[in-house]
């Protein structure tokens, strides 16, 4: 069975400091995994490795039974892994619809240069992450944090992934904004997306996930479902004293 | 590509326009206009290669001085027609735009624009100590066959050129190309986090404007018929065209093609009142008022008051 994520004794040094220590688990197709840990777990930096944005020391990453290790980030994401960042990162002086327009392109020059662009792709996408026909032509300089936010789910989106990795999709918004993002991850879960989420917001991630995994110091504390979780001592004390 | 037929028509008034320019003004103001061309390609060349991509080169006379040199060695020590010597300088200078593709690999940023600087320092050496018989050492060439005789022609040639260049770069950045491109230089990590090989882009961002920056070297040697390294290969050259550049808007053609225009008309009044280097202060006063209060350009500054004028209009 290839599953869309699997991690098998994944090891990320940097210099002394152990990120990731021998982590394995897989994520099952159409199933949403929440992925929780205090400050500096090690969280992002997993994110970062499954988009080869850093290079694991050791072990394998693959998606769908594809070794991934030795490919570049567009690479991957035209495999179909795609994520959002904890900290928004649009492109600064394009409207909104020119930020999705990034996503949406084809890897191909002679393409981009000849095709054009689906501007009613874009305009849906756009729409379905909740901004309103006035805020398509806004740059980011104009959009709230939440804006920003659905803007990444925008653009990640906009790549066609199967599956997706969510960092810290929940931080900064206002209870309404949580609940515009919540209500669109559940409507992709229920057309099948394959998740991965990372949030401090237990609360809110509740519902959002089938299970979850627990991480400190870059290794594995608990995994099961998020209650089971939760009720884990080592989990508590991590989140309580950070000294897992 | 959101083409509109205001677009075609403000070019047709703007070519137009300029192409019947030769009969109103005086042969001394052509010459200042033909330099002005050439310092529009160049920044067109510039703002496509760094603009965008945001890798900032210091280094396009290096690019430039390649497809002047190779045009000029071609036609005057081998008596090579230009109609071959031409494109072989174009190809020269893409090859060198490949070799300053390079350290774009690995570095980005002050680092990378440092290093471009030492290629403009390296070429410099090189044309002085390699071979001066054929690159003319320290003293450069002369007697390259000109192109054009008289001010007109040169206008109409160096003219035809740019405006060439600029109408054909204007619709390949109107495409998704253009928004890729822009898009690098705003954020690169996000750009590949969209699927797109940055390193593909930027590499064709540096061979387009290398082979614009060969273009225009080439030509503008067969204008001049005589290459001074000292001035090819001279940071004032180089802060004239990223400043031409930068005035006029980054990331857009018309831009840098503004500022071309507008450095060169202002640098041209002021030689009397400045006749050395001092009018390069300018650069740096223009430079840093632009920074504190229309970072986007001149070109954006038009823009804004043409919305402005519009709105008054419809209201
Ligand atoms: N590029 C890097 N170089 C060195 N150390 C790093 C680097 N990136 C992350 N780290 C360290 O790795 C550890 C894990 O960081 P990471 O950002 O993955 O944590 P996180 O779980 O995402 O934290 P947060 O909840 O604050 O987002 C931290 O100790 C961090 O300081
Ligand atoms: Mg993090």
């Amino acid at each position: 069975m290839n599953h869309p994520l699997e991690i098998t004794n994944l090891v990320k040094k940097f210099g002394g400091l152990t990120a990731t220590d021998n982590l394995s688990f897989v994520v099952e197709k159409g199933k949403s995994v929440g992925l929780i840990g205090p400050n500096g777990a090690g969280k992002t930096t997993i994110f970062a490795q499954v988009m080869g944005e850093h290079r694991q020391t050791s072990g394998s990453i693959k998606v769908y039974g594809k070794e991934i290790t030795k490919l570049s980030t567009s690479a991957r994401v035209r495999h179909g892994v795609s994520r959002t960042y904890q900290i928004p990162r649009p492109f600064g002086n394009m409207n909104i619809l020119e930020n999705i327009r990034v996503g949406l392109m084809p890897d191909n020059i002679w393409q981009m240069i000849t095709g054009n662009p689906d501007l009613d792709r874009e305009e849906e996408l756009a729409l379905s992450v909740g901004f309103t026909p006035g805020d398509l032509m806004k740059t980011p300089s104009e959009l709230s944090m939440g804006d920003l936010r659905k803007l990444e789910m925008a653009r990640t989106m906009a790549t066609d992934p199967s599956i997706m990795l969510l960092d810290e999709v929940f931080a900064g918004l206002t209870v309404s904004e949580i609940v515009q993002i919540a209500d669109l991850i559940q409507k992709m879960r229920k057309d099948g997306m394959t998740f991965l989420i990372v949030s401090h917001d237990l609360k809110a991630l509740e519902p959002m996930v089938d299970s979850a995994i627990a991480i400190n110091y870059g290794a594995m504390i608990a995994h099961g479902t998020l209650d089971e979780v939760l009720a884990n001592e080592d989990v508590r004390a991590s989140y309580l004293g950070g000294t897992g | 590509m959101d083409l509109r037929w205001h677009h075609f028509a403000l070019w047709a008034a703007f070519i137009g326009g300029m192409l019947a320019l030769p009969q109103f003004v005086s042969s001394g103001t052509l010459r200042t206009i033909i330099f002005a061309n050439y310092l529009a390609i160049f920044a067109i060349s510039w703002d496509i290669l760094s603009g965008r991509t945001g890798y900032i080169s210091f280094g396009h006379p290096f690019l430039i001085g390649i497809g002047a040199y190779t045009t000029a060695i071609l036609t005057k020590r081998f008596d090579i027609a230009v109609e071959y010597a031409i494109p072989s300088a174009v190809l020269m200078t893409m090859v060198g735009g490949l070799i300053l593709f390079l350290p774009a690999l690995r570095i980005k940023g002050s680092y990378f624009a440092l290093v471009t600087l030492a290629f403009m320092e390296l070429i410099y050496q090189l044309v002085q100590v390699i071979r001066p018989d054929l690159t003319g050492g320290t003293r450069g060439m002369s007697g390259i066959p000109t192109l054009t005789l008289g001010a007109r022609d040169g206008f109409y040639l160096s003219f035809s050129l740019m405006a060439a260049i600029a109408l054909s770069m204007w619709l390949l950045m109107r495409t998704r190309l253009g928004t890729a491109l822009s898009a690098i230089g705003m954020n690169e990590e996000s750009v590949r986090g969209s699927g797109l090989s940055t390193t593909r882009l930027k590499l064709f961002a540096f061979l387009t404007g290398a082979f614009v920056a060969g273009l225009g070297g080439a030509f503008y040697v067969h204008y001049l018929g005589s290459i001074a390294p000292r001035a090819l290969f001279d940071i004032n050259f180089l802060f004239t065209i990223l400043v031409a550049a930068l005035i006029g808007g980054l990331s857009t053609v018309i831009g840098p093609m503004l500022g071309a225009f507008f450095l060169t008309f202002l640098l041209e009044y002021l030689r009397p009142y400045l006749p050395g280097a001092e009018r390069y202060f300018i650069y740096g006063g223009i430079a840093l008022l632009l920074y504190m209060y229309e970072p986007k350009g001149i070109l954006h500054l038009f823009s804004r008051g043409l919305d402005r004028w519009r709105e008054r209009v419809s209201s």
